[in-house]
């Protein structure tokens, strides 16, 4: 994107009409086109899966030596970062960050630099940003450079819930960028009572007004935790048994629309009623209509993790390292999670962001208490087999 | 180099950066796009040429009824476009004053200026639940009271019949503004009624148009996926939604490649069948 243009554009949107991912369904739909011709000419000329089978438990040392900082490219989400924190990395580290919103989805973006990783060339990134799931498949494939973390003291300050995940225990490889939730968002006006359970989805009263997210980690998920079983327990079999549900009520009409991010637009219009809903999008339609509710069901519902990590064969790598220090530290945080709407994952951002802005510090889908942390799972894991399998019922029931 | 033998040479050299064109952008990515089909495998497991054929069978097994919608969706797009163009065509052409035309055909084109994504997305708006439109039609009891015009079939239709209008309405306005009036004056004097005149004369000289704009709107109308998801429900989700996401989220490549070629010699032979009911020179005029 031009530079002129996206400024223009960033201030038009300036965050709080448009929510991030709405913003970025529009982007990606128009961006189909040229991605599209993208992940065309990776699929050309076959490919042969060379799983290195990378083990991310076994521990690594590596060693970026300190350089100057000149450049440094980092891939991300469309509005996803305060701008302002980059022209101040710029201005105290004296490089210069191209910093590109070219990720729009795990699988396409996965798709158009997987043929690159695979002939283990470098993607010329030095900073890509994936949720959870796409991490750990980059892992597995050996596509990520471990972090130096001598080079990254603030790391201190993750949570301590975020720091082993699954596929990185040690978090060698990965750092949590933002976290959000993924749970049922509401119009209290139009449902004429207040919900409480993932059941509510298929009231019957609701019917033609409800949306799902296309992706089963969040609406097979949700399914799967409202049955009473933790996320860690699901096999493929609890998967494809949600799956199954969601077509019959898809078939039905209960479901008006598997979406992306898209539901924002007709949940904020008011055509739909109840939708499955990422916890950012939430807070920042609420600025607008503060009757819209974001609820955590009984059951409980999902947490997932954007996570920074370097690609194999970084440009500069050590630049890479430096600006994760510096978003690591809680002032800064605080400057993004203010702009962001998401969970930041470092510890003291909200006491820093109370000084300044003490309303949105006590936002409880900004900063979740530990009794909303506690019904919270991540996503389901399953192999890559299943997981492909997953993906393609899920296709076969969203049509799309 | 003689003369003569240059002057054969010229049609070739004139024709040649066209048929480069055409090698590089169609030929080449369909017979890549050819040998992906028949690809098995998967891409974590690794993928490899090996004829098969069986991508074919599961594509049209799963998604047949993709297809099937998406012609009949085509198929009503371009029937409505045409009833919606040709009078507005046919009053450019013969009853609009000659100072009028210019803006009139501005107006036509005039949506293009912006995004079709914007185009598409306002029509969320128009066909809202609570719109306008919807309460109106609930008012005068065309549509139920709990009914709904947006995530509907005929959503959908709208929306592709919206979109490809001036893909109908420019050809048809060119075979009509290049009929003889003349021709139309001797018909009368030779006692035909006006809508003798009309069937007799206009009608037929307005084919080639008819066919142009008929199949300028229903080609891409059938692979179009925007109007689909934009304003569908996957109830309404055609072909090209399918393919899309086949290439795009699910990364299943050898399936999308075969949906593609599936469609594509649909329309072929469409195409054809449709060129041999009109006459094939119809076709040649059309595409003068």
């Amino acid at each position: 994107m031009p530079d002129p243009f996206e400024k223009t554009l960033e201030q038009l949107l300036d965050g709080r009409d448009v929510s991030r991912r709405h913003f970025v369904r529009t982007l990606s739909a128009s961006a189909l086109a040229v991605s599209g011709a993208g992940t065309l000419l990776a699929a050309c000329g076959g490919t042969e899966g060379t799983d290195k089978g990378g083990d991310a438990a076994k521990p690594v040392s590596v060693t970026h030596a300190k350089t100057a900082i000149t450049e440094l490219d980092f891939s991300n989400w469309p509005l996803y970062i305060d701008k302002q924190v980059l022209k101040d990395f710029d201005k105290q580290y004296g490089g210069k960050t191209k910093y590109v919103e070219d990720i729009n989805d795990n699988d396409e973006f996965n798709g158009k630099v997987q043929e690159a990783l695979r002939r283990g060339r470098s993607i010329d990134r030095d900073i890509v940003v994936l949720t959870d799931w796409m991490v750990a498949r980059w892992l597995r494939a050996g596509w990520v450079e471990p972090i130096d973390k001598r080079n990254v003291p603030n790391a201190k300050n993750l949570q301590p819930t975020l720091a082993s995940p699954k596929f990185d225990p040690k978090r060698q490889y990965s750092l949590p960028w933002q976290s959000g939730m993924t749970a049922i968002g509401y119009n209290p006006e139009k449902t004429g009572r207040e919900l409480g359970s993932v059941d509510d989805l298929f009231d019957p009263k609701f019917k033609g007004r409800v949306t799902m997210l296309q992706d089963w980690r969040d609406s097979a998920g949700l399914l799967i935790l409202a049955d009473g079983k933790k996320s860690d327990d699901a096999t493929l079999d609890d998967v494809m048994g949600a799956i199954d549900k969601l077509g019959e009520e898809s078939e039905k009409g209960q479901i008006r629309k598997f979406t992306g991010n898209d539901y924002t637009r007709g949940f904020a219009s008011g055509d739909l009623w109840v939708v499955v809903a990422y916890s950012g999008d939430v807070v920042q339609l609420k600025a607008d209509n503060p009757k819209l509710e974001f609820l955590i069901p009984e059951e409980g519902a999902l947490i997932w993790t954007d996570n920074m990590l370097i690609p194999q064969k970084p440009p500069h790598a050590y630049a890479a390292e430096t600006l994760m220090n510096y978003v690591y530290d809680p002032v800064v945080a605080a400057k993004i999670a203010a702009y962001v709407n998401y969970v930041t994952p470092v510890r003291g951002a909200k006491e820093e962001l109370a000084k300044e802005d003490p309303e949105t510090a006590e936002n409880q889908l900004i900063f979740p208490s530990d009794q909303t942390l506690a019904k919270l799972q991540p996503y389901i894991q399953l192999s890559l087999e299943e997981e492909r399998e997953a993906t393609e019922a899920m296709q076969r029931v969203t049509g799309a | 180099m003689s003369l003569s033998r240059r002057r054969q040479l010229l049609p070739y050299l004139l024709l040649a950066p066209g048929l480069l064109w055409l090698a590089i952008f169609f030929l080449i990515p369909a017979l890549n796009q050819l040998n992906v089909s028949l690809w098995s495998g998967t891409p974590e497991t690794g993928q490899s040429f090996d004829w098969n054929w069986s991508n074919y069978g599961e594509a049209l097994s799963d998604y047949h009824q993709h297809i099937i919608r998406s012609l009949l969706y085509a198929a009503a797009a371009t029937l409505l476009a045409f009833v919606i163009a040709f009078p507005l065509a046919y009053f450019i052409a013969f009853k609009a004053s000659p100072r009028l035309k210019p803006l009139l055909l501005l107006l036509i084109i005039l949506p293009f200026f912006t995004s079709y994504l914007v185009r598409t997305n306002a029509w969320q708006t128009i066909l809202a639940d609570d719109g306008w439109i919807v309460n109106s039609l609930q008012t005068v009891g065309v549509v139920g009271d709990d009914g709904r015009l947006l995530a509907t079939a005929t959503a959908v239709i709208t929306g592709i019949t919206y979109n490809f209008l001036p893909f109908m309405a420019l050809p048809l306005y060119v075979s009509l503004e290049k009929i003889d009036k003349r021709l139309i004056e001797a018909a009368t004097d030779l006692y035909a009624g006006r809508f003798t005149a009309f069937r007799k004369v206009t009608v037929p000289l307005a084919l080639p148009g008819i066919f142009a704009g008929s199949l300028l709107t229903f080609i891409p109308a059938v692979g179009d996926f925007v109007n689909a998801e934009l304003l569908g429900t996957p109830r309404q989700y055609m072909i090209g939604n399918v393919i899309q996401s086949k290439f795009l989220r699910v990364q299943d490549y050898p399936e999308a490649a075969a949906l593609s070629f599936v469609l594509m010699a649909l329309i072929l032979v469409g195409v054809f069948a449709y060129t041999r009911v009109l006459g094939r020179e119809r076709l040649t005029e059309a595409a003068l």
